[in-house]
């Protein structure tokens, strides 16, 4: 099981992002009910970056927070920072690396995690349902241009903040992913990542994926291209979605083994697991299509 | 359609699809001839296992299932239809005016499945009778395995075509992407083209009956035979 949503707007002026991905996943509730998480992209191009740490020490997040933001101090100005739920949010006025800032961070206050880094990214994931979320995170107000999400049947790893989805691609702004299915040689691609010096946090075959896709992008390939390579280079079966600042896109496993509609409204393109949630963004009106195997489509700015 | 002047209305909206489907089997219990289901939004399995003759026309669209494991009723769907469309249907006819998900159709053991439409992958999946009708295109893997049935594709149709299938046949109006293992083609006969023509025109379906494609099996797996080995671990 598990549910995937995407939602693209047309234009390229911000909308209610925030409170169409709830509609969105609300309801794929049903096919996720363990975690719920979301990827929106802010419209406004801003200097900076947006940080999301998830802090170590849950118990007492403030002094681990504050390691973090002295660190990143260091980097340039910080515009804003909040702790909800264990999870830091840091405005950064500076364009540092991504994997600069993880380095910063890491090494500020062992044992966290950073979830994203993104000049549009805002990454917001959490146990249990889009209510919950909601108010975990605020994002009913959140107005931007592009968003993915997920909601999560934990069926190889466990249930926990860490392993839900989406997954940011580390060292590579706003890359982002969601994926339903399985990752069947997840453990090989894993090793040789790892090789190259790639950290994984946790044990979700997901996580591979926005991997992979920052490994072939950092080697050249458009976003596209990437993607479809992915569909020899990935076991097993999958449907994933991919989002960049400029970009949403998605891929299909060789033998459509796991569901993804889209819709086209004169807005937004509208992806999902289900014409459910579809139907909840767009209204009873819209016309889903099943996509066809080995299916890569990428829509950009 | 015809409208029916006593037509019953079954609103999905605010219930259950427990209590739709209730209140479906209720209606067929009490006699009434026609049901009309309002607001299915894209839910699943609607109007599943329904055993006896009954007018269903569902104002919308469909989740997964729909219509399914019934035997006697036939069912109009304005929209389209997800995953498992009619499956394991016995009898009667299931019509989808959009297009259909993965796996329409699987398994029907008798009866009528009608997608004007597309259908994506699978479409007949392990057919053991009826017919499939499918108006657009189909997707890949379709009528994999089936063991008896017609299924008509007025569209063009994905990769594996009839991949595995043991027998019935596969009539393909459009261009076919590849066939699958041991699928075959051959001659469209005057028998073929006379019940392809009933019902295309039965269904108001696209197409000119005498230049269909016939696929069938080639009869290659149907034993196992050690000196054709490769066509076996082709197929598995």
């Amino acid at each position: 099981m598990c549910g995937i949503v995407g939602y693209f707007r047309k234009a390229d002026s911000e909308g209610p992002i925030g409170e169409v991905m709830l509609r969105m996943i609300t309801a794929l509730g049903c096919r996720g009910p363990d975690s719920t998480g979301l990827a929106l992209y802010g419209g406004k191009r801003r200097s900076g970056a947006v940080v999301r740490v998830k802090l170590a020490d849950q118990a007492e997040p403030t002094h681990q927070a504050t390691a973090i933001l002295d660190a990143l101090a260091g980097l340039g100005e910080i515009r804003a920072s909040a702790v909800d739920d264990g999870v830091l949010r840091v405005e950064l006025g500076n364009g540092a690396a991504a994997t600069v800032v993880e380095r910063a961070v890491l090494r500020s206050a062992p044992g966290s995690e950073v979830f994203s880094v993104g000049r549009r990214l805002d990454l917001v994931k959490r146990v249990g349902t889009a209510a919950e979320l909601d108010a975990s995170f605020h994002i009913r107000g959140f107005r931007g241009t592009h968003a993915i999400g997920h909601t999560r049947l934990a069926t190889e790893s466990k249930v926990d903040i860490s392993h839900s989805q989406p997954f940011w691609a580390h060292g590579r702004r706003d890359l982002a992913s969601v994926h339903n299915g399985h990752i069947t040689n997840y453990v090989k691609l894993r090793d040789l990542y790892e090789m190259r010096g790639h950290v994984f946090y946790t044990h979700n075959d997901s996580e591979i994926i926005p991997a992979y896709l920052g490994d072939r992008m950092d080697q050249g390939a458009t976003l596209e291209q990437a993607l479809r390579q992915s569909i020899s280079d990935l076991d097993g079966t999958f449907s994933y979605l991919v989002a960049t600042a400029e970009e949403l896109g998605l891929a299909k496993d060789g033998f459509s083994a796991k569901p993804l509609l889209m819709a086209e409204t004169d807005e937004a393109v509208v992806v999902a697991t289900e014409e459910i949630a579809i139907v909840a963004a767009c209204g009873p009106d819209v016309h889903a299509t099943e996509l066809p195997a080995r299916e890569v489509r990428v829509w950009s700015r | 359609m015809v409208a029916v002047a006593s037509r019953l209305t079954v609103d999905c909206r605010g219930r259950s699809i427990r209590d739709v489907n209730r209140a479906i089997r209720e209606a067929m219990v009490a006699g009434e001839p026609s049901i009309q289901v309002l607001h299915p939004e894209a839910r699943h399995s609607l109007a599943v296992a329904l055993l006896a003759p009954v007018e269903i026309r569902i104002e919308g669209s469909v989740g997964y299932y729909c219509g399914g494991m019934g035997d006697g009723p036939h069912v109009t769907i304005a929209g389209s239809a997800g995953w498992g469309l009619a499956e394991c249907i016995m009898g009667g006819q299931v019509v989808c005016r959009g297009s259909a998900g993965n796996g329409a159709a699987a398994s029907i053991r008798g009866g009528r499945v009608v997608i004007h439409g597309n259908a994506a992958a699978r479409a007949g999946i392990s057919l053991k009778g009826g017919t499939v009708l499918i108006g657009g295109n189909t997707g890949y893997m379709t009528g994999f395995m089936m063991q008896k049935g017609t299924i008509v594709v007025c569209g063009d149709a994905a990769e594996g075509l009839g991949d595995s299938m043991y027998a019935g046949e596969i009539y393909v109006g459009g261009r076919i992407a590849g066939l699958g293992n041991d699928a075959v083609e051959q001659p469209m006969g005057e028998a073929d083209v006379t019940r392809l023509g009933e019902l295309l025109e039965e269904h108001a379906l696209p197409g000119d009956a005498p230049r269909f494609r016939k696929i069938c099996t080639g009869g290659r797996l149907h034993n196992f035979n050690k000196h054709e080995f490769d066509v076996w671990r082709a197929a598995l």
